[in-house]
């Protein structure tokens, strides 16, 4: 038998890597939408995600964080969450999970640690990619990074809302 | 994933294209000084931005940087004779100075030498020194900024070193891997414990034990901080941060005492690029064998084909890949040396790569802001003439940095010194 120890032909090779030889990359379509949670943990980030609700989006769901769902016991542990759906229905977090491939929670200054933790803690469990992206205003934010920065895998400090339609375009939300 | 209309407007940089104006908004380094080392030494072929230039030292040591073909019939001037304050081209003798006049056309009766060549001028930039780097700017004269003042450029002599290198890809595909914490710690995982100019450093072990970072990406005036963290002992984080200067600027996060490294990814045309890679240390002269190190291509550096600027592992030798040394697990990809490392696999992405069908997840958010950035740079250059990020002088002077945080600080506002330059203070560094 025949070993190939260098390349015959040469797509074969590392030279292949030429404009024309791009041409025959296999071309194939996502197999899957990919399910996208975005959820707002404040009032001021409520608003930025209505209005981004209104673009056009790959099926991704835009929520709003409600209010923790207490276990029972009276441990004062947060078992769940309800969020606000666009078009105004309450559901449940861990309904919202299921499935989902990337939450990306939207907060200003005004954020609660503890609606992030919630967050956090449900994708943690779930192994689900987290993104936070916190955007600046007039307050400092500190308080809301350092409530999402234990629990979202990336975290995103930004100056301008404008900037938060691309990020989520380009993670196809 | 970006649509096809952005990658081609982040990709495209020859004149008069939108991110080609972007970036003659900038000194960019052109060429390493040794290249011209001496007055009236060999005149070199410059390739930027999609323009064919030349540059040289003329008798009087100017450097000059000029329109590579001679007005005459267009030959090369790299054949010309660079003597008595000016190139000359070996065709006809037409003779010209660093700033592209032509100052001699000797066919012509000596009397009308200055009427017709006052009327002939090649296209010049200006090119200077500073530091081991000669620096061209491409853009209007009426804005041409300060010089630069990166900290690499400026700290003296034999405290950095720079090398250059040939990548065969665009630019942008280059720089976002500068960008690209996330890949750290699988492609380079290898050479934390061999390379003479990263191990040893008490960083290195949470790298090696955390190969899950966290990041955390924060703007600057000039760019971006990205920060890397992985856990440390007792509530602690360690936290590598990455600063970007836009357009092509980027710095690696510091390892104990070793000199520090970073990038500037500059565009030959758009299916090629210099990598230009740099090392210094802020405190302390370079040690002799830490030079030698860089030269024998350790570290950001590499190895050459004898007399080029071309790596000597290369898509033609399939970078020497090494099954056995992959297998063994020295190197995580087979090939030898970080620069190569990450060169193989960008320019197996194709010279442009199709950004439509890729799939970008959460850890790649600092090259998604990246993008990001650029695009409203050159949206605000091209609708209001506004001045983008990275040429005011005060944005080159940022630093990298490797620190232990308590997990509740924000890195920015505790790293804030330590990620700005301080002549003569060593970098923060685990
Ligand atoms: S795993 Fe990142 S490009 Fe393949
Ligand atoms: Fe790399």
């Amino acid at each position: 038998m025949i070993m190939q120890r260098q390349p015959t032909l040469l797509n074969g090779c590392a030279m292949a890597a030429t404009a024309a030889e791009a041409r025959f990359r296999i071309d194939h379509p996502e197999p899957k939408a990919r399910n996208s949670r975005i959820i707002a943990l404040d009032e001021h980030a409520a608003a930025i995600v209505r209005r981004l609700g209104h673009q056009q989006w790959r099926g991704g769901h835009f929520l709003v964080f409600d209010d923790a769902v207490l276990a029972g016991g009276g441990n004062g542990l947060a078992a769940d969450a309800t969020l606000r759906a666009s078009d105004g229905s309450v559901v449940l977090l861990s309904d919202e999970l299921d499935g989902a491939d990337v939450v990306v929670v939207i907060a200003t200054a005004q954020a609660s640690a503890t609606a992030a933790s919630i967050i956090g803690d449900a994708c943690a469990l779930r192994r689900i990619m987290s993104a936070g992206l916190v955007v600046t205003g007039a307050a400092p934010v500190d308080d809301a990074v350092s409530a999402l920065r234990p629990n979202a895998m990336v975290l995103l400090v930004l100056a301008d809302e404008n900037d938060i339609p691309p990020i989520l375009t380009a993670l196809r939300v | 994933m970006l649509q096809h209309k952005i990658n081609e407007l982040l990709t495209q940089t020859g004149p008069g294209t939108p991110m080609g104006a972007l970036f003659r908004q900038y000194w960019l380094p052109a060429l390493l000084a040794e290249e011209l080392p001496e007055n009236d030494s060999s005149p070199v072929r410059v390739k930027l931005l999609s323009e064919r230039l030349i540059a040289f030292r003329d008798s009087e040591g100017r450097y000059g940087l000029i329109d590579e073909f001679c007005a005459h019939r267009g030959v090369s001037l790299w054949f010309g004779r660079n003597e008595e304050s000016g190139l000359r081209c070996t065709y006809h003798g037409w003779k010209y100075d660093v700033t592209g006049q032509c100052v001699e056309v000797p066919s012509e009766p000596d009397e009308r030498q200055s009427s017709l060549c006052r009327k002939i001028k090649l296209k010049s930039y200006p090119l200077v020194k500073v530091g081991d780097v000669l620096w061209a700017y491409l853009g209007d004269p009426a804005t041409t900024p300060d010089l630069p003042e990166w900290e690499f450029a400026r700290v003296p002599a034999d405290q950095t070193y720079t090398s250059k290198r040939w990548q065969e890809c665009n630019w942008l595909q280059a720089l976002e891997g500068g960008i690209d914490s996330s890949h750290v710690s699988w492609l380079h995982s290898g050479g934390l414990k061999s390379d003479p100019l990263f191990k040893g450093a008490q960083g290195n072990k949470y790298n090696l034990a955390d190969k899950k970072p966290f990041f955390e990406v924060v703007e600057g005036d000039g760019g971006l901080f990205i920060g890397a963290r992985r856990t440390a002992e007792d509530g602690h984080y360690y936290w590598r941060i990455t600063p970007w200067v836009l357009p092509n600027f980027t710095m690696i996060p510091p390892r104990g005492d070793h000199p520090i490294h970073g990038h500037f990814w500059v565009p030959i045309d758009d299916e090629n690029c210099w990598v230009f890679s740099f090392d210094y240390h802020a405190a302390r002269p370079l040690k002799a064998e830490e030079l030698q190190a860089m030269k024998d291509g350790h570290g950001v550096h590499n190895e050459y084909v004898p007399g080029t600027f071309r790596p000597l592992q290369n898509k033609d030798n399939d970078y020497l890949m090494d099954r056995e040394a992959q297998r063994r697990g020295d190197t995580y990809s087979g090939v030898k040396g970080i620069a190569m490392q990450d060169a193989s696999l960008q320019e197996s992405m194709g010279p442009i790569v199709d950004r439509t069908k890729e799939k970008l997840v959460s850890t790649d958010s600092g090259i998604i802001m990246a993008r990001q950035k650029l695009l409203k740079a050159v949206d605000a250059l091209r609708d209001g003439g506004v001045r983008p990020p990275g040429v005011d002088t005060e944005h080159h002077k940022v630093r990298s940095a490797s620190v232990v945080l308590p997990a509740d600080q924000p890195f920015i506002d505790s790293s804030r010194e330590a990620l700005t330059v301080r002549p003569g203070m060593p970098h923060a560094s685990v």
